[in-house]
């Protein structure tokens, strides 16, 4: 299973996304630029230019006709995809820190940051998908400022007009978007920030990762602790592996923290664990800093991590991968 | 493991947190209520309302004078309406039920004035009384409570060793064993303070406190004893366990309303830092000042020796150095001075004594059966002085008590010595580190006497690099040595790891001088731990932040399929053998159990905060189990006494193996296949879970769809 | 006229000698620059060729060299071998043998050596450790009655 290196970054990664048919994977990063990629051979197929800061976060359409991205130029955008021109800017006061479609492709949300006298704020946007898709109206749907710890990853739910929220505090939580009540929460979700949520196939669970060196698996409904993944490592990402019964895990101490790296040049690993057991069930060295963002091919047959290093390395499962069975024969749902 | 320095840690970080609830609990004394700090202190003068400040003012000096500090709030007096005056008795809360005790104990009978004197009971009893039955009852005579089997731990039907871990507030004690066999014994939150400690043969575990230390132990983990030294940082245990160390930074210090007993301090011990305590009685045998040298600026900040007092191996002295001046030894258990002087030797460094091996106990026993008083070994001591003017440094090795000395031998150009006695009291190696005569660079003597042989010959392994550690072999005839030319040696740094070379030597039958065995160049080892049987030997680096390696070394291999007593000539160090490698990232501590099967590393939050927690492997260096733990502080295998099986039974079981065998290879496959039905049957369990709530999920949504 | 015309006459001869005479040097010259650059081309071409004679043979010096650097490791490989006791060949048979097969007898070697070590020290494993529990298991009534004294 031999790596691609995508380099095409010259700073940390912040978010890395495949579309739905799994044939493009995007990229974004701190250094202002948004890249799309083939996965399959990882050519660089283009660019989207325009952000005048840190790109924190990228989502993109069923349909892979749109992308939006949020940046700390205060910029949340709506890209073409597959001209890479930006159809529309909507600015705000603060940082846009995460940005996600909803399942229909008829809604964004975004996450503004909470600084300099600005609360932060949850918006969601209607998109308006007629004409070449400029026409997009400059107020939000809804908008609201979630109350206690500030939010910082957020995603659809399969219930209308209700999204899950991570927070600060290590707290998830349900919101409804159309009144901005908060429906249920589970303050103790997590003991550090939520740092990333990656929701099922069916939205039914969805997991996320923490500074407190855990991932978790958390039922929408109830938002109950399913499964507990507990590592040694503040983490960044974790991502679901469709079709597998496995977790997929990376983060790693922050360089400053790190005496000398020597002993742990290119060992920031991604981690593999299986879902149902806890257990981990293998790594895949190669980062030489942190991982930052990981995501999985809609199929999963490949994953793509990127790190701190700048770099994006996408692995393509060899046939082993799939036949292996360690826990024998037994048929786990997905 | 490793005790943390003495300062590195504070009682006042951890001090408001610690739960003692549960002990609380324990050992509350059932009152009926919640009054049971409130005293009655009758035959107080009746007054009227202006004379009612003046006697709170003075009926609360009374007290604060005797030890019971109370204000003038505390005390409710009841009141005569009727005549306006107060009805000659007081109520007082002392807010708690031991301050309670204490005034009671303190104040009755008390002279308030010319005339009257305080009679002092507790509420709750003035009650009791009250409603005392008169008749007599005649009382149960208490059941005889046998005291637990301190040593229950080794009567474990499985054989199992255990261990100790102290895990942010959490100490743990788990039992090791095969895979299935492996749980908690007993697990405490808040159980020490500082850190936790075993003692020499097993039977206590000690954690400390700010009040002081305590010794737990017994089946259930009863508080077995308690030493009140305020603020302890450090312990150190006698070798037969009779005796106990202890040591503050902060000067002793007696306040008038401490209790007072053979258990405390009194005011003679003030000013005092070490202290010697009887571990049965738990009395108070003396106190001793930090020693520092005469002329030297006492706030000067020095490494402190620690054990300050180093005991023989019979419990029977101990004794501590003066640098420069004399070694002290005192007699146990009146902690007196040994024939009232002190051993006078102008310049002394260090000393150490003589550890007593099986033979010399093996020995002392069959004398004391036999009720013969027949002179057994004396204890033995050596010590070194160093260079003065024309004197050259000398190693001196002296009987104690007849304080003969036995051997001298001068050595030149010497800049420090280190004493290793093995661990049988056979050999003594002196590490002499010299410098060439401009003293520009250091290389290393190994002086290493034969203590059981007439006239106590010396040999002496020349050496040309520094040698950084040395180590014998337990029980053995072999020691290894980690030596170093690396010129950045003296000079650490971040990042900076030392190259070294690892060399073992071995006594020579024939020749009877110790010769090089074999050795092992560009290593970055720096660390020997030998197996405590002998044989196995592990190599490691501790402490550098970019290698981790464990060797896993084997000095007799395959020689173990030769009959007993069968000699077979062979090459010379043809029987070493690397039986395996591993990395433990981090590593601070490496620990052997004490049967020799099993390796312990750990790192420790002590040290460092990265990927904190311990692994276990077995002696080939295959690892057993691995916990990364946020927080982990320390691990300590739980000591085991000296075996009650004589040579001869030992000898048999060893003879009879092969039976033995048969059933532990039983027991063995029973468990492997115990264990994996297990885990199979959890997992299913798991997945069945996952399964039936997955099903439930996907009606729901197609419900939630359909609406 | 007449003298005119000798003259005249005279002139014409006297120049065409002069143009034969400057012929026939020019053609000399030629002559002599075409004779020269042959001889360069003819000593390049003689320098060309011992260069390649000389690159030849260096090849051919370094085959050898790698050749018997191969044979001479061969030898060695299957001594080690031999003094380790696993290759039933002997020395003279060895010549046969390349350093591949060498090379895969040595895995084999190790492989088999590795898998002795592990059986052994499995075997070793096993009894440091019954043997421990065996102690440990006729310790127990002695414990007992140290307890009850």
């Amino acid at each position: 299973m031999r790596p691609i290196l995508l380099q095409g970054h010259e700073r940390s990664l912040t978010q890395i996304k495949f579309n739905a048919e799994g044939d493009l994977l995007f990229s974004c990063s701190k250094d202002h630029v948004i890249n799309v990629w083939f996965s399959h051979n990882g050519e660089r197929l283009g660019t989207y230019d325009g952000h005048n800061g840190t790109v924190w976060t990228i989502d993109v359409d069923s349909q892979s006709k749109y992308l939006v991205s949020g940046s700390a130029d205060n910029t949340l955008r709506l890209w073409a995809v597959s001209t890479g021109k930006c159809l529309f800017t909507w600015e705000f006061p603060t940082a846009v820190k995460r940005v996600a479609f909803s399942d229909d492709d008829e809604q964004v949300v975004c996450i503004t940051e909470q600084r300099m006298g600005h609360q932060g704020a949850i918006r969601v946007f209607k998109i308006n998908g007629d004409g070449d898709g400029t026409n997009q109206s400059e107020d939000p749907l809804y908008m609201f400022h979630p109350i206690g710890s500030k939010a910082t990853v957020c995603a659809f739910s399969y219930t209308p007009n209700v999204i899950i929220t991570g927070h600060e505090s290590g707290k998830v939580a349900l919101f409804d978007v159309s009144t901005g009540n908060e429906i249920l929460n589970n303050e103790r979700a997590h003991m550090d920030v939520v740092t990333d949520l990656q929701l099922s196939a069916d939205a039914s669970y969805f997991l996320t990762s923490s500074k407190d060196k855990t991932a978790r698996l958390h039922d929408t409904k109830t938002l109950k602790v399913l499964k507990t993944f507990s590592t040694e490592t503040p983490l960044n990402s974790a991502a679901l592996s469709p079709n597998r019964p496995y977790v997929l895990l990376g983060g790693g101490q922050e360089a400053m923290q790190v005496t000398t790296t020597s002993l742990r040049q290119g060992k920031f690993e991604t981690r593999f664990w299986h879902k149902v057991f806890e257990e981990e069930v293998g790594r895949v060295k190669g980062h030489f800093g942190p991982i930052n963002t990981i995501a999985v091919h809609p199929a999963g047959t490949s994953y793509a991590s990127g790190g701190e290093d700048g770099f994006v390395r996408v692995h393509h499962f060899d046939d082993t991968y799939f036949r292996a069975k360690p826990y024998g024969d037994m048929e786990i749902e997905d | 493991m490793a005790i943390p320095n003495g300062s590195s840690t504070s009682h006042e970080d951890i001090d408001a947190e610690i739960d003692f609830s549960d002990i609380e609990e324990k050992y509350r004394v059932d009152f009926d209520d919640g009054f049971d700090s409130v005293i009655v202190v009758d035959d107080v003068p009746i007054i009227d309302q202006s004379k009612l400040d003046r006697l709170l003012q003075k009926i609360a000096k009374d007290f604060s004078r005797k030890g019971a500090p109370i204000k003038p709030e505390d005390i409710f007096v009841p009141w005569d309406d009727a005549a306006d005056k107060s009805k000659g008795y007081v109520f007082i809360d002392l807010r708690t039920p031991d301050a309670a005790a204490f005034a009671v104990a303190a104040m009755h009978g008390h002279q308030f004035d010319s005339r009257r004197q305080f009679k002092v009971n507790r509420f709750m009893d003035i009650e009791h009384y009250a409603n005392m039955d008169e008749t007599y009852i005649e009382p149960q005579t208490e059941e005889y409570q046998p005291k637990e089997h301190l040593r229950a731990f080794l009567t474990d039907p499985q054989g199992r060793d255990q261990y100790v871990t102290y895990r942010g507030d959490d100490v743990d004690i788990h039992w090791h064993g095969k895979p299935s066999q492996c749980e908690i014994a007993y697990s405490k939150k808040g159980w020490t303070d500082l850190y936790v400690s075993w003692s020499p043969l097993g039977t206590y575990i000690a954690t400390l406190f700010r009040q002081g230390v305590r010794l737990f132990g017994g089946p259930s983990w009863e508080p077995q004893q308690r030493f009140a030294h305020p603020l302890v940082k450090l312990i150190d245990f006698s070798p037969c366990e009779q005796y106990l160390v202890t040591w503050s930074h902060d000067p002793i210090s007696v306040p008038p309303n401490l209790p007072q007993g053979p258990e405390y301090f009194s005011p003679e011990d003030e000013g005092n830092n070490i202290a010697v305590w009887d571990i049965k009685s738990g009395h108070l045998l003396r106190t001793f000042p930090t020693s520092t040298l005469d002329g030297e600026d006492p706030t000067a900040k020095k490494q402190m020796q620690w054990p300050a007092l180093k005991w023989s191996a019979d419990d029977k002295f101990t004794a501590r150095v003066t640098a420069g001046q004399h070694i002290s030894v005192y007699e146990l258990p009146s902690m007196g001075l040994h024939n009232k002087k002190s051993l006078k030797i102008e310049g002394v460094v260090d000393f150490e004594w003589c550890p007593h091996g099986e033979k010399d106990r093996d020995e002392a026993d069959k004398a004391s059966a036999a009720g013969k008083t027949k002179k057994a070994r004396e204890n033995m001591l050596a010590y070194w002085t160093p260079e003065v003017a024309n004197q050259p440094a000398r190693v001196t090795l002296v009987n104690f008590p007849s304080r003969t000395v036995l051997r001298q031998k001068n050595l030149f150009n010497v800049t420090d010595c280190k004493l290793y006695w093995q661990n049988q009291g056979d050999f003594l190696c002196v590490k002499v580190d010299r410098h060439t005569k401009t003293k520009k660079s250091i290389f290393c003597n190994l002086e290493i006497f034969r203590v059981r042989e007439k006239d106590y010959p010396v040999e002496v392994v020349e050496l040309k690099d520094t040698v950084t550690d040395f180590s014998w072999e337990p029980k053995g005839e072999r020691f290894a040595i980690v030596s170093s030319n690396d010129p950045n040696l003296g000079n650490p740094g971040p990042g900076i790891t030392i190259k070294t070379d690892i060399s073992f030597f071995q006594l020579d039958r024939a020749k009877n001088d110790f010769k090089l065995l074999h050795t092992l160049t560009s290593r970055t080892s720096n660390t020997i731990r030998w197996s405590p049987r002998g044989r196995h030997v592990v190599l490691a680096t501790v402490g550098s932040s970019s290698k981790s390696e464990l060797e896993f070394w084997d000095l007799d291999f395959g020689t173990e399929d030769r009959r007993e007593g069968q000699v077979v000539k062979e090459e010379w160090g043809s029987g070493i053998q690397q039986l395996g490698s591993a990395d433990h990232y981090g590593v601070t501590d490496v620990e052997w159990d004490p049967s020799g099967r099993y390796l312990a590393t750990s790192a420790s939050a002590w040290r460092h905060t990265l990927e904190n927690g311990y692994a276990i492997w077995d002696f080939r260096g295959q690892e057993v189990e691995k916990h990364l733990l946020d927080r982990f502080k320390q691990f300590i295998w739980r000591p085991r006494p000296r075996t009650l099986l004589t040579k001869e039974q030992q000898r048999q079981i060893r003879r009879n193996l092969r039976e033995y065998s048969r059933a532990f290879d039983e027991e063995d496959a029973a468990e492997e296949s115990n264990v994996s039905a297990e885990l199979i049957a959890h997992r299913k369990r798991l997945v069945d879970e996952w399964n039936a709530w997955r099903a439930h999920c996907k009606k729901d949504i197609a419900e939630e769809k359909r609406n | 006229a007449e003298r005119h015309a000798l003259q005249v006459r005279r002139a014409l001869v006297a120049r065409r000698r002069e143009l034969l005479a400057e012929l026939s040097v020019r053609k000399e010259k030629e002559e002599a620059s075409r004779r020269a650059e042959s001889s360069r081309r003819e000593r390049d071409e003689e320098a060309k060729r011992a260069k390649a004679d000389a690159a030849r043979k260096e090849l051919e010096r370094a085959r050898k060299e790698i050749e018997s650097i191969r044979t001479e490791e061969a030898k060695k490989l299957a001594q080690n071998l031999i003094k380790r006791g696993g290759l039933k060949v002997s020395v003279n048979e060895m010549e046969d043998l390349s350093t591949d097969s060498l090379m895969r007898l040595q895995v084999e070697q190790l492989e088999k050596e590795k898998k002795e070590l592990n059986e052994r020290l499995r075997i070793a494993s096993k009894r440091i450790d019954h043997t421990e529990r065996a102690y440990r298991k006729e310790e127990l009534p002695l414990l007992a009655s140290d307890y009850a004294t």
